[in-house]
């Protein structure tokens, strides 16, 4: 199936640097800032920040979807060495489990703005946090697979090609 | 920085040559430029909000422009207050930084020029960014506080300028990563002849 892509540069990808990294920003940054708004809206009672919650979440919810596409892509091309492997297994599981886990965080508080924009129960904020959780652990796999494996990095595809790893 | 000089401190650095087990800029980065490009984002959605009205209409969405507006506020001003941590954590980094001398990048630069560029670049992007959320807040709270349209479009068009400045330092931090392998720890075991394989079980 590799020869239906363009050829692979030293980073073993068929584009310059990796794409992922770059697309997980929006949902990182926009699930986090989207939770810390709630929270702050909640005790100062500024309910325009409830607003901004609400468009952040669901530029994350967008963004995840491009975040695994382009994460299925570069997975699939990481060669990962077996001391990676469990890792990467980990990461794209909970990859996926988080779209649908902020798709459906997301629809609830569309039914709740639909209802009533100015209020927010007690329980979404309880699963906000559990959100923010989950996705602080999978950027900590994320950051072990780059950080620590190396995965796409010129050094550890070039070892992967010698056969070292 | 001299190999000497931070030999003064080896016993507290680990594999990745930090004193902790994963870099911290790389994930205060993630927040800088996501809440920053959203912010410019939202502003131009506010901008163009006649034109979006009936896909909002269509998609069922109850929409006011000044909530994109909101948007384009606060997250811009929580970029301008994060981007100071990541500015730090990532001067903390290059100081303890020892990438191989004798890789050229894919954009023909060495490490040294790659560095001195990148924390360069930082500095001027927190300027741009702290400058953006200081103009913001004119337009929001004093120039523009009764129009519809909250934001110039000078201001926009700035914006869409550092996105390209950002790009183009993005892909220097990228490049410290993924070519020369400054805090990567399987790249700096490779480099002393150890094997990631059974080292990272």
């Amino acid at each position: 199936m590799l020869e239906y892509l363009p050829p692979l540069n030293d980073h073993n990808l068929p584009y310059p640097d990796t794409i992922h990294p770059i697309v997980v920003h929006f949902v990182i940054a926009m699930v986090l800032f989207a939770m810390a708004c709630d929270v702050l809206g909640y005790f100062t009672r500024n309910v325009q920040l409830y607003e901004v919650s609400w468009w952040n979440l669901f530029f994350a919810t967008v963004s995840i979807f491009i975040a695994i596409i382009f994460g299925q892509i570069e997975a699939g091309l990481a060669e990962p060495y077996p001391a990676a492997a469990s890792t990467l297994n980990l990461h794209t599981l909970l990859g996926w489990s988080l779209s649908g886990m902020i798709a459906a965080i997301t629809a609830w508080r569309y039914v709740l703005r639909s209802r009533d924009p100015k209020e927010l129960p007690i329980p979404f904020l309880g699963v906000g946090i559990v959100l923010v959780g989950v996705v602080c652990v999978q950027v900590y796999l994320g950051d072990l697979l780059v950080w620590v494996y190396g995965l796409h990095t010129v050094p550890v595809v070039e070892a992967v090609k010698q056969g070292i790893l | 920085m001299n190999l000497d000089l931070i030999d003064q401190i080896r016993d507290q650095l680990g594999a990745n040559g930090l004193p902790y087990p994963l870099p911290i800029h790389p994930n205060l980065v993630h927040l800088t430029l996501g809440l920053f490009i959203a912010a410019i984002a939202f502003d131009i959605v506010g901008v163009l909000f006649p034109l979006e009205k009936p896909v909002f209409k269509f998609l069922a969405i109850p929409a006011t422009r000044s909530s994109f507006f909101d948007v384009g506020w606060y997250n811009i001003l929580a970029a301008a207050i994060i981007t100071f941590f990541t500015v730090a954590a990532g001067f903390y980094e290059i100081l303890l930084a020892t990438p191989p001398a004798n890789v050229t990048s894919a954009w023909g630069l060495q490490a040294m020029e790659t560095l001195l560029w990148h924390g360069v670049g930082g500095v001027v992007l927190l300027l741009l960014i702290v400058t953006m959320t200081v103009w913001r807040g004119f337009q929001r709270f004093l120039w523009r506080k009764d129009q519809a349209q909250q934001v110039q479009w000078s201001y926009l068009l700035v914006g869409l300028g550092i996105f390209a400045l950002m790009f183009a330092h993005g892909t220097l931090g990228a490049q410290l990563a993924a070519e020369f392998g400054v805090h990567v720890t399987a790249d700096r075991l490779l480099r002393i002849g150890e094997n990631p394989n059974l080292l990272l079980k």
